[in-house]
């Protein structure tokens, strides 16, 4: 029985405060550059496709799986994320993510439909540990800027690229 | 019990976590600029861990504590938002800084659409740029783009935009004769180039002769050109139509060095009608001669 | 007790009734049941048993033995036999499986019999008729049957000259080089669409255009939609378009939506979608002596006249009908079972519903075909 309970202690201690939360999102009016209108329902979808790639993202960063990327990431994106996770493994750190709040804007739909940029003003939680044993843990509120482009089923992100407030 | 698995859970995260009271500052730069070394002042004494965490990267080194902590060119070369942590056993200094693209575009990806349109299509061309520094970093700050679509027969259109986030667009015209235009554009020393095929619109002026020979009608459509003057692309399919009291025959033939031509039955009385597309051409009832 | 000799009655008429049926079927229904094995019999002491014999034969594909059994084999080989049936060049026939015939007599005399012998022909893209009209003549104690062989034209050697037009194309290629340009997609444009409603389900006709100055190949998709905007079916034109369109041509289609009704629908989203797609401009076939017989039993026929050196092994005729309006009636085809040499008309028919008939006032027909070079 106390084996039991130091597992799920070790568990619990181990997503801590890390619990997967819903981020609160709030979705800025759009105000396009560029000529082509953006359909509710490919907001919608661009959205719901970004914020997806942010819980694969924190999913493979955690778990040191580059596989986790292939979902919603692709290009240059994911390999640079895979190039961190390859260093994470090597090094046996990991760092968790947990984003509290998403403040996005869509600014630029391509003319020729294959690319749609967003800015993110983001809130999250940063952890990192070596090892399994926590070294830090950081709030963090930064500007992100992505590029998604459209797959056969959903967009995918191509550019994730934070920049000072 | 499970409330007791969580109250050890918490005792467990509570001891795993430094206490906020313990950290200490990091004297890092605010941004640093992809690519380029810097350092970090560590004060005391004795042996620590210096960790750099963030999504584009990661940085661990075992440093001693009293002596600056070099980061060379090549350690940090991906924008983006890090923490640096500064471990010992008895302190704990953090900080947070960016690492920013560099000014100096190195790549451009370069959308350009569509490959092939009919000539004389106001704003049918369109362009989007995305400009990278030399470590595939977006630069967000502003970068002029250099636009430029080129044909043979003409001056060309030129346009110059200033990236927005790293994007920018623009719209041009295709030309009003037939053949492949250049579409390129520049941001620095980079280019990249695109071929657009412009392409005659719709045909004009369709019209067809009838002769009779031997029991036959040889149906031949005069050169096929659109209103521009273009030659109309050779495959376009052309239908000659044949009816006559009681029947019909038709036939789908593609154009050949800019002719169509056919066989039908000869009936006397027979009404020859041409098209192609949505296009039709003039009419003949054949009485024996045209 | 009445209720229990019954029920006995019943089971042992039923298990009687199983075992005649398996012991002695009909021909035809044993063929249908895929009971043709070697052992199964036929008596050639009636005009029709000797047909059905020769039609088991022929399902079986016993070449040798079938033609064995023809009284006029003299007339003929047994190579030109095969290829009366089957085709001298392949096609749909080629490839055909016996699905199930019938014998019917039609007249007999003590030493002659005409038997009107159908047999349906099973096929990937459907099944067809041919239908022969077999003499059969008494021979000793038994039948034997006179096959009406239909002799095949065939073209004289020579070389035909074709000014040779075709699109080839280079793809992009595998791999994620954004931003690299590829190759347009050509464009289509649905130029009419009209939804009508059969016994069958409800069915969405149209006609689309390749507006572009390449080959497409193009498919066509559309979804009912209910009012509050939910779909309640999507369905494809499966081979009822011709999905390879030239430059500036035209094709009809048919999208069929079994058991749909059109009052439950609102409206229509139609989905085409076409790829650049390497083709040849040749063959040419004009359809010639198109006509349209009234109603009841309209019929939309004609000749299809290959204009090419080229040997089209499948031929599939789509006809359009309109009304005097121009507005769409219907859509019809049929798939020549035959390869179609150059020059040699071979007929086609498409019958048309007799009250979609009364409204028809033109029509236009387009080929699609299909050439193998591994074939020959």
């Amino acid at each position: 029985m106390i084996r039991r309970i130091l597992v799920l202690g070790t568990v619990l201690a181990a997503s801590g405060a890390f619990a997967a939360d819903q981020p609160s999102v709030q979705l800025e009016p759009t105000n396009l550059r560029g000529p082509r209108p953006l359909a509710k329902q490919t907001e919608t979808a661009v959205v719901h496709d970004y914020l997806q790639a942010w819980q694969g993202m924190a999913a493979a960063m955690d778990q040191n799986r580059p596989d986790l990327l292939d979902q919603d990431f692709v290009g240059e994106a994911r390999e640079k994320l895979a190039a961190t996770i390859a260093e994470q493994t090597k090094l046996g750190v990991h760092v968790h993510y947990q984003d509290r709040t998403h403040d996005i804007k869509i600014v630029f739909y391509s003319p020729d439909g294959l690319s749609i940029q967003l800015v993110d003003l983001i809130e999250y939680d940063e952890q990192v540990l070596d090892h399994g044993k926590v070294v830090a843990v950081q709030p963090v509120h930064v500007r992100y800027v992505a590029v998604l482009t459209p797959t056969e089923v959903q967009w995918k992100v191509r550019i994730l690229q934070s920049e000072p407030l | 019990m499970i409330r007791i698995a969580c109250i050890f859970a918490c005792i467990l995260s509570a001891t795993a976590l430094p206490a906020p009271g313990q950290d200490a500052s990091l004297d890092v730069p605010k941004s640093v600029v992809a690519g380029t070394a810097f350092s970090i002042p560590a004060a005391g004494s004795g042996k620590a861990t210096l960790y750099i965490a963030g999504p584009d990267g990661v940085l661990k080194r075992d440093v001693q504590l009293g002596q600056p902590i070099a980061i060379a060119a090549s350690d940090l070369d991906d924008a983006g938002h890090y923490i640096a942590v500064l471990a010992s056993d008895s302190s704990s200094q953090t900080a947070q800084f960016d690492v920013i693209a560099a000014n100096q575009p190195a790549s451009i990806s370069f959308l350009a659409r569509p490959s092939r349109l009919p000539v004389d299509l106001q704003n049918g061309i369109t362009g989007a740029v995305y400009v990278f520094d030399s470590y595939g970093n977006l630069i967000t700050s502003p970068v002029p783009v250099n636009f430029e679509l080129s044909v043979a027969s003409a001056p060309a259109q030129t346009r110059t935009v200033v990236t927005n986030l790293g994007a920018a667009w623009t719209g041009m015209n295709s030309a009003t004769k037939e053949g492949n235009a250049k579409f390129m554009a520049q941001a620095g020393n980079v280019s990249a180039t695109r071929v657009i095929e412009q392409v005659p619109g719709e045909p004009c002026g369709l019209k067809m002769s009838a002769q009779k020979v031997g029991d036959k009608l040889n149906l031949v459509t005069e050169p096929l050109r659109d209103c521009g003057g273009n030659a109309v692309s050779d495959g376009t399919i052309v239908t000659f139509t044949e009816t006559w009291d009681g029947g019909q025959t038709t036939v789908d033939v593609p154009l050949k060095r800019d002719i169509a031509q056919a066989e039908v039955p000869a009936h006397m009385g027979a009404r020859l009608s041409v098209a192609t597309g949505v296009v039709m051409g003039n009419e003949i009832r054949w009485e024996g001669k045209e | 007790m009445g209720g229990r000799f019954l029920a006995f009655v019943l089971a042992a008429a039923t298990v009687a009734l199983i075992v005649i049926g398996t012991v002695w079927p009909i021909p035809s229904a044993a063929a249908y049941a895929g009971i043709t094995g070697p052992n199964t019999s036929y008596s050639t002491s009636t005009p029709e048993g000797a047909v059905d014999d020769l039609a088991h034969t022929i399902g079986q594909q016993n070449w040798g033995r079938a033609y064995s059994m023809l009284n006029n084999k003299s007339e003929f080989t047994q190579q030109q036999f095969i290829n009366d049936i089957r085709g001298s060049y392949p096609g749909l026939r080629t490839y055909a499986t016996l699905d199930t015939y019938e014998a019917q007599p039609l007249r007999a005399t003590d030493n002659q019999a005409e038997v009107r012998l159908r047999l349906r022909w099973s096929t990937v893209v459907g099944t067809f008729l041919d239908t022969r009209d077999v003499q059969v003549v008494r021979n000793g104690d038994g039948w034997s049957p006179v096959w009406p062989l239909v002799k095949e034209q065939r073209v004289p050697p020579q070389v035909i000259p074709v000014n040779y037009l075709r699109w080839d194309v280079i793809y992009r290629g595998p791999g994620d080089d954004w931003g690299a340009q590829d190759v347009e997609a050509p464009h289509i444009r649905i130029v009419d669409m009209r939804p009508v409603q059969r016994a069958a389900g409800v069915a969405v006709l149209g006609e689309v255009l390749n507006e572009d100055v390449v080959p497409a190949f193009v498919s066509v998709k559309a979804s009912l939609l209910r009012k509050d905007g939910s779909t309640l079916a999507t369905e494809e034109a499966f081979d009822q378009i011709s999905h390879l369109l030239l430059p500036k041509q035209v094709t009809p289609f048919l999208i069929m939506f079994p058991n749909a009704e059109l009052s439950d629908v609102d409206s229509i989203h139609m989905d085409p979608t076409s790829n650049l797609i390497a083709a040849s401009a040749d063959p040419v076939v004009e359809i010639q002596n198109q006509k349209l017989s009234p109603a009841p039993y309209s019929v939309f026929s004609g000749d299809l006249s290959n204009q090419s050196g080229q040997i089209v092994n499948i031929a599939h005729v789509l006809a359009t009908f309109y009304d005097q309006s121009g507005q769409l009636v219907w859509v019809g085809d049929q798939y020549i079972d035959r390869a179609l040499q150059p020059q040699i008309p071979v007929p086609f028919s498409i019958p048309v519903p007799e009250d979609l008939a009364r409204k028809v006032s033109s029509e236009r027909a387009v080929v699609a075909t299909y050439s193998n070079a591994a074939f020959q």
